[in-house]
């Protein structure tokens, strides 16, 4: 009876809350309260049914047979354990996920790489004080003047000054 | 045709020239910013220019003269170069003199009047731009640091992505516990039921049986009581009455 079905594993509902964004936050809560309603309905029902009084029966009907033939009926019958066909799914849409996130991560390690490469260029550039309009340039290269697109003073268009 | 055998024999014809001809005239063969230029960052600009005394003489001159004739060496110097070119006439006093010595003065004033003054405007109109670049840089510095917080934050998500399944796993488990707890419920109430539905019979049968008898008993008994025997029963009855109402007078 007991090892009929896969033990329940004990999740971290306050971890789990921690993880999820915010735009997230409303599928999180109704997942919650789902688990927590099946959990409950759970907890109501018995773990098996109490034993029917074969002997009171037996002693008060007088129909004779009649409780010895549900007595036999009744521990014979087996009743089907209900087939898993969902956890197959669940553990194929993990294994999709799986890869998603992989690449999710590798993506967003190239970012931080990315970020880090600005940053020290950020943290190492000259003071501005010290800089001439070459160096300036050199930094930002959006301050460069168009000198052939805009051969005059000021090399850029009016409305841009 | 002619202009492009004029530019080829050109290089050649300078070379031929003189050199008292050469000597303004540009070689071909020697270029200009031939070498690499220099890459190396320059030194910064310093902050104050180079010390001058009455503005225009930079003190190295003072400090060149002071080993061989002391501090008033340069002074003496000039003082002597003024009086000669006063006294020789190699400079003339003229109207010129008075429009440079009032020109000179009103210069002199102004500046350093208001020389701060304007240094400190200037100053601000840098201060400025220095400071609208320099917001700029700090808000990319700070926008970089953010974006990796965020980046290294959803990396931390990301690895929490195992709850959701173990919690849908949980949930289908639990499901089908639910199903099997309520599948052995339900036969159980079903057997009782039947079980109980049996006895209720049985009881209710009796009851009837018993209900039916006595009614019948009754009904029976009544038929048979005669005439005779109910005035007989009325008298012995009311004769009783009057002993026990006897009875009663005498305990009271």
């Amino acid at each position: 009876m007991a090892g009929r079905r896969a033990a329940l594993k004990a999740i971290d509902w306050m971890a789990f809350a921690e993880r999820v964004p915010l735009d997230q936050r409303i599928m999180f809560n109704a997942l919650k309260t789902t688990s927590d309603a099946i959990s409950s309905r759970l907890t109501s029902l018995p773990e098996k049914p109490p034993a029917i009084d074969w002997a009171y029966y037996k002693k008060t009907i007088a129909l004779s047979g009649l409780v010895d033939e549900f007595e036999k009926k009744f521990s014979a019958l087996k009743i089907p354990v209900p087939v898993d066909s969902e956890t197959a799914k669940i553990d194929a849409q993990e294994k999709a996920v799986e890869k998603d996130a992989i690449a999710y991560v590798e993506a967003s390690k190239a970012r931080v790489v990315e970020y880090e490469k600005e940053l020290t260029r950020f943290r190492n550039m000259i003071p501005f004080e010290l800089m001439s309009y070459d160096d300036l340039n050199e930094a930002f290269p959006e301050t460069k003047l168009d000198k052939e697109k805009y051969p005059y003073w000021p090399h850029k268009p009016i409305a841009d000054l | 045709m002619l202009s492009r055998l004029v530019l080829r024999a050109a290089p050649a014809a300078l070379r031929n020239l003189s050199p008292s001809l050469s000597a303004g005239t540009v070689h071909a063969a020697r270029s200009f910013h031939g070498s690499q230029p220099c890459t190396a960052p320059y030194p910064p600009i310093p902050e104050k220019a180079g010390a001058v005394r009455f503005g225009v003489i930079p003190e190295e001159f003072f400090q060149f003269l002071y080993p061989k004739t002391g501090v008033t060496g340069p002074y003496m110097l000039g003082t002597g170069l003024i009086l000669y070119l006063l006294s020789k006439e190699i400079y003339v006093i003229n109207h010129e003199t008075i429009t440079a010595v009032a020109t000179l003065s009103l210069l002199i004033y102004g500046v350093k009047r208001y020389g701060s003054r304007v240094a400190a405007f200037a100053e601000k109109l840098n201060e400025e731009k220095l400071a609208t670049v320099a917001t700029v840089k700090n808000d990319s510095i700070k926008a970089l640091e953010t974006a990796i917080e965020e980046e290294k934050r959803e990396q931390w998500r990301v690895e929490g992505r195992s709850y959701i399944f173990d919690a849908k796993r949980n949930n289908i488990a639990m499901l089908l516990e639910i199903n099997y707890r309520e599948r052995l419920l339900m036969v159980y109430n079903e057997v009782k039921k039947r079980l109980d539905y049996q006895i209720a019979m049985q009881h209710l049968k009796r009851r009837k049986e018993q209900d039916h008898m006595i009614s019948w008993v009754e009904s029976k008994v009544v038929q048979s009581i005669t005439p005779q025997q109910h005035k007989e029963s009325i008298a012995k009855c009311i004769l009783d009455l009057k002993a026990l109402s006897k009875a009663a007078q005498a305990t009271v």
